[in-house]
């Protein structure tokens, strides 16, 4: 299984060629019900010079029937290009693709709409798109690795679409989504400039299809959240009210999280996400009831305990007492040795030393791969295993589900974050707690959920909580929290929880409004 | 980054496009053509120095500098206040959609104390 897993996404191109018979997952539409296939002669590029002569805005719409727990839903899905225009010139900046699925005969003024993506930066927006709350989603069996493969594609039965109209939008340079002349994608491949044509394009988007008055709503996930933080501060300054702003696995401020910059930083942060993976392998002594009391009962040692020690090793190299050590091992299953030897111990060293020759998976920690496998080659198993899956998805729903066919490749990863301007307010590294802040001082109703998965060891429950602390106040802002890694979602117990969670945003978002 | 580096070499494939022979015969595909890595630098900005976190007055500062910014930008002709028109023109829709709110003195024109005055009405904290 798992040298077919690593063949499966080195031949990613191919075999999406190929899965195109099963990846529909019996959502082909009847003929004759006025759906309109689409074949887009353009080619596009994830180039950083690539750039289009001219907008295209054709597109695919297609007619849709699920059964929504226990009801029918009928419903339309649009796989279209829309130009991002400048705001003040009006000029075409950006064509960019997008899968919108609208619900039937709803009114478009009270009806909610979210925008959803991924980030990267420089990844297409598959991962929210068939793995959390639209109306498919695939089987990926997660945190196992032995699930069936293909990945089913199922209806979803907890889809956002009963309560919201949903938008899954690519990045310029990822997906079909590509800069127009003279722009090209490096254009906006920086962290304002990508905001700003998002901003453009989600402006554009409600006004061409008299979404003006809907209450609006934000879904980034990792550096999408970064992207939203800024993308919301835009939108509120340019007269856009937002009812919501999701925060799936956050990265807001670049310049605190220890496994994306120097280990000179401290590594707080991580620490009850260690103990919350400890103890789900059976490591943490004593071992805990329940996850919710240990989460608090690691926050409080982080702050009270290790990160003043912490604090001390970086500046001097001194190790805390021994009990601190003991106290360590006790509660994430990492040996007194190496908290010796790494006392500020990063993730990457923490996938490769809590289990004796295995790795554990960065974006799901409870994800796990013998040293030497193929699933562990690439360093995170967790996201080894579903990559190749959700590539060769993503083209046969897109030629058969929603009948867009299109000869170029639709790119799930580009090489955008290598050249990336990731400065912002000065700053080498974007810190975007003040965009946020920005944007509810604009909006004193905005609502902020932030969701965090226990054992994701990209974005650590933690420190995002310490992040979101620098506002100052619980207001308008909720965290909730799941077993889970990066991709909450994709855990069959946690995503009915977060889509309970998200349905009280919702709610309260469209009372205050 | 050692896995950044393996990734690369692993998923060098990259673009392999189907030929369009017509629309018939063309299949939608995908690849990966970087790896993924989410949130990641790249290397040359790891070592970066840390900018240091804001938090209440210094935070709120932030706020006040960057809608400072955006009213300064509209402001083109530099007077230090806007008509409704002039923020609409610039994109300042803030402004420009509450401007009888923020022109409590129904001279108008707003400046940028006006705003602010008017935002902290409504329980902005800068």
């Amino acid at each position: 299984m798992r040298s077919r897993v690593a063949a499966t996404l080195v031949l990613a191109a191919t075999l999406a060629v190929a899965a195109c018979g099963g990846g529909g997952g019996g959502g082909a539409p009847a003929p004759g019900n006025g759906d309109q296939p689409y074949f887009d002669p353009t080619i596009y590029s994830s180039s950083p010079g690539a750039s289009l002569a001219a907008a295209g805005e054709g597109g695919a719409r297609t007619h849709h029937q699920m059964t929504l727990r226990g009801n029918t839903v009928d419903y339309t899905a649009v796989a279209a290009h829309l130009a991002a225009r400048d705001l003040t010139s009006g000029a075409d900046e950006a064509s960019i693709f997008y899968v919108a699925y609208t619900l039937d005969n709803q009114d478009a003024a009270t009806r909610p709409i979210t925008f959803f993506y991924n980030g990267g930066p420089g990844s297409a927006t598959v991962w929210l798109h068939l793995g959390s709350f639209g109306p498919k989603r695939l089987v990926t069996g997660d945190p196992g690795t032995n699930a069936p493969t293909p990945f089913p594609l199922v209806d979803n039965q907890e889809t956002l679409l009963d309560i919201s109209d949903l938008v899954f939008v690519d990045a310029v340079g990822t997906g079909y989504s590509q800069a127009i002349a003279p722009n090209n994608n490096q254009t906006f491949w920086g962290v304002d400039q990508d905001a700003r044509v998002f901003r453009d394009f989600v402006i554009r988007y409600l006004t061409v299809n008299g979404r003006l008055a809907s209450p609006k709503f934000l879904f980034g996930e990792s550096y999408g959240t970064t992207r939203s933080a800024v993308l919301a501060d835009m939108l509120e300054t340019a007269g856009v009210q937002l009812a919501g702003v999701v925060l799936q696995s956050s990265v807001l401020n670049y310049n605190s999280n220890c496994g994306v910059v120097t280990l000179a930083l401290g590594c707080a942060g991580y620490v009850p996400s260690y103990g919350a993976i400890g103890a789900y392998f059976d490591l943490a002594n004593p071992a805990p009831a329940d996850p919710v009391a240990y989460a608090q009962q690691l926050r409080a040692f982080t702050a009270n305990t290790y990160a003043p020690a912490d604090a001390t090793y970086l500046a001097s190299h001194t190790l805390p007492a021994a009990g601190v050590l003991n106290q360590l091992q006790g509660f994430t299953g990492i040996a007194v040795s190496l908290w010796t030897t790494n006392f500020n111990l990063d993730p990457a060293t923490f996938q490769q030393r809590l289990l004796l020759g295995q790795l554990i998976g960065r974006y799901d920690a409870r994800v796990t791969a013998p040293v030497g496998s193929a699933l562990a080659s690439q360093g995170d198993p967790s996201s080894t295993f579903i990559s190749g899956q959700f590539t060769a998805a993503i083209g046969g729903y897109l030629g058969n589900s929603l009948q867009y066919t299109n000869a170029s490749t639709y790119v799930v990863g580009s090489s955008a974050i290598n050249t990336w301007d990731f400065s912002h307010d000065q700053n080498p590294l974007p810190d975007t707690i003040p965009d946020l802040a920005a944007a509810l001082a604009q909006n004193p109703n905005l609502k902020v959920l932030s969701l965090n998965g226990y054992h994701d060891l990209a974005t650590p429950f933690y420190q995002t909580e310490l992040d979101l602390a620098r506002l100052g106040g619980p207001g308008n802002l909720t965290l909730r929290f799941y077993a889970g890694g990066h991709m909450t979602y994709l855990d069959d117990v946690s995503r009915p929880s977060e889509r309970a969670d998200l349905g009280s945003l919702y709610q309260s978002a469209s009372v205050t409004r | 980054m050692k896995q950044l580096a393996v990734l690369v070499a692993a998923l060098a494939f990259a673009g392999a496009a189907v030929a369009p022979v017509g629309a018939q015969s063309v299949r939608t595909s995908a690849s990966v053509q970087s790896p993924l890595c989410d949130p990641c630098v790249p290397p040359a900005l790891r070592n970066t120095t840390p900018a240091q976190p804001t938090e209440g007055a210094a935070l709120q500062s932030q706020v006040e500098q960057k809608l400072r910014q955006s009213f300064d930008a509209a402001d083109v002709r530099h007077t230090g206040a806007l008509t409704r028109e002039q923020a609409r023109a610039a994109g300042l829709g803030v402004v420009a959609n509450n401007f009888d709110q923020i022109d409590t003195a129904k001279t108008g024109k707003v400046t940028f104390e006006d705003l602010k005055r008017y935002l902290r009405s409504r329980g902005a904290k800068f």
